[in-house]
């Protein structure tokens, strides 16, 4: 029994806290509920007609082709930074080159407009 | 330690929100050079509303949902505004001739250190509509919220733009958002950030005898002095670049061309140079500002917009018209190249030119009445410029992403004080 002693205590000072900061937030919330006026999104003063929920287009395919022209990148770069110091300035080169190419992809993606967001 | 805090935090700058009323637009701007105030440009970042000057009585109810908008603590300021500023708020009243920043100070101190109390919400504390769903109890319904939440339907479906169908959202902007002018009110349908459908639903901002002594609007009715009149027009396109650099994220050369704005002196050219210099450097025409094409260009054109329509290729200008710029040898400037960026260095130009006229002007005064040419434009009795941009405005932002859009209403430099000055004008 002696041995749970610092364990209850532990998980006394857990519950006092985890209770501590219940009632604090609490308090914060109890105080910093909005009213109806307070809770309207703000677009300069007159009263949305519409929900602000609303759908759009998460573009997943650009983001698809973006996220595979950096994360490859970063898969041929582990391995190479391992082998960087015994292979030298040809290393150097090859991931120069490669990276090159990768970057024609990603000056691609922009010409298409893929970094923006409509 | 809670004192302490709330000591060092009484000591920071006081957020405040301002809305200008009629005739105090360049006051309220003049505020962003202040030390001890930061404007901001959301009531919920601010914890002082600035009401300065007379609100259009339409815009009551408006200037209640920003007041109730901002964040306890909070107060109200009103300055230079009668009896009825802001109905309701249990506001500090200072006269025009008082320091706004003072005010604002001390009611912001009062407010931290726990002196003054939280001004109460002006607006009742109930939604518009309750939550309505299809069962008994309100529950339940089809869609995202499961029903209709306070009275406010979901967005609706669009048509096809690339495969998918998406929610074309109705958006409310104005009369008091920061990006546009106090009064001027949009109703936006937005898919994603592209604006598919705009209209101008509002443009009041009340009326006032400050706007109505424009020496634009005097030179309508008496010989002016062409000094007088050049250097306005400088300071007007330098205070219009003070406020489309904010809006495009450059702070700190936009409070440049503010100080450059209340500063500048006839003959002062070379200062307006370097200002337009700096400005290019910031590569804001490259990367920020949008293209205008061939439909936007002629409809700019022919609007006889000032700055704008010359930027679009169109030489035209009233001063022509009158030998007194004649003999000062005035000539439009045109040819300063594409988009928006073109309005942009067209009004740099025209500044600069206007210095130099009013430094060359002497005592020479204006020969023609009737029409003059504004900064913004053509201007004759009954008729601004503004009227003519608030026209084209759906036209033009139609189809153009938000950012685009913005920038594009901002070069239109649309002042509501002159349009109602010029109302007044044939009224009277």
């Amino acid at each position: 029994m002696t041995d749970l002693g610092p364990l209850a205590v532990a998980f006394s000072v857990m519950v006092a806290a985890l209770l501590a900061v219940l009632a604090s937030w609490l308090r914060t919330a109890r105080n910093a509920r909005a009213t109806a006026p307070e809770r309207v999104p703000f677009t300069g003063g007159r009263a949305p007609s519409v929900h602000a929920w609303s759908r759009y287009h998460a573009r997943y395919y650009p983001m698809a082709l973006l996220f595979l022209a950096f994360d490859m990148e970063m898969v041929f770069m582990y391995p190479w930074a391992v082998v960087f110091v015994t292979e030298g300035i040809v290393a150097m080169v090859e991931m120069g080159m490669f990276i090159a190419i990768l970057l024609l992809g990603v000056l691609y993606a922009w010409r298409e407009r893929a970094f923006e967001w409509t | 330690m809670t004192s302490v805090f709330r000591r060092m935090a009484a000591a920071a700058d006081a957020p405040v929100f301002a809305l200008a009323g009629a005739g105090m637009r360049w006051a309220v701007q003049d505020l962003r050079l202040a030390d001890g105030v930061t404007l901001v440009d959301s009531p919920r970042s601010a914890s002082i509303l600035l009401v300065a000057g007379e609100l259009d009585p339409r815009l009551g109810e408006a200037a209640a949902r920003v007041h109730d908008s901002l964040p306890h603590p909070r107060a109200t300021v009103v300055w230079a505004s009668g009896p009825d500023g802001l109905a309701g708020a249990d506001a500090e009243r200072i006269g025009h001739d008082a320091d706004p920043v003072a005010a604002a100070r001390a009611v912001f101190r009062d407010l931290v250190l726990g002196r003054r109390q939280s001004e109460p919400d002006l607006l009742p504390d109930m939604d518009p509509a309750p939550w309505r769903g299809v069962g008994p109890y309100g529950q339940g319904g089809s869609g995202m919220t499961g029903g209709t939440p306070y009275g406010r339907p979901m967005a609706e479906l669009g048509p096809d733009r690339d495969g998918l169908r998406l929610d074309v959202l109705p958006t409310r902007l104005g009369p008091f958002f920061a990006p546009l002018p106090a009064g001027l009110e949009l109703d936006l349908r937005v898919a994603g950030d592209v604006v598919v459908e705009a209209r101008v639903t509002g443009s009041e901002v009340g009326t006032s005898e400050a706007a109505g002594r424009s020496t634009f609007v005097r030179a309508l009715t008496q010989p002016q002095s062409i000094a007088d009149l050049e250097l306005s027009r400088a300071r007007a396109h330098l205070r219009w670049a003070a406020e489309a650099l904010r809006l495009q994220g450059l702070r700190a050369i936009s409070l440049r061309a503010l100080e450059l704005a209340r500063t500048v002196a006839p003959g002062d050219s070379a200062a307006v140079g370097r200002l337009a210099t700096a400005v290019q450097r910031t590569g804001v025409y490259r990367w920020s500002l949008p293209n205008v094409d061939d439909r936007r260009r002629s409809l700019l054109a022919d609007a006889r917009l000032g700055p704008v329509s010359r930027a679009c290729g169109r030489a035209e200008d009233e001063r022509l018209a009158d030998p007194a710029y004649i003999a000062l040898g005035f000539a439009p400037i045109a040819d300063v190249g594409d988009g928006v960026a073109a309005v942009w260095r067209a009004r740099f130009g025209e500044a600069s030119q206007s210095l130099d006229l009013a430094s060359r002007a002497g005592s020479a005064v204006t020969t023609v009445t009737g029409t003059t040419e504004s900064p913004r434009g053509r201007i004759a009795l009954g008729d601004a410029p503004t009227a003519r941009a608030l026209e084209l405005v759906p036209a033009l932002v139609e189809g153009l992403e938000w950012g685009d859009a913005l920038a594009t209403i901002a070069a239109l430099d649309l002042d509501l004080d002159e349009l109602a000055a010029l109302a007044g004008v044939t009224a009277a």
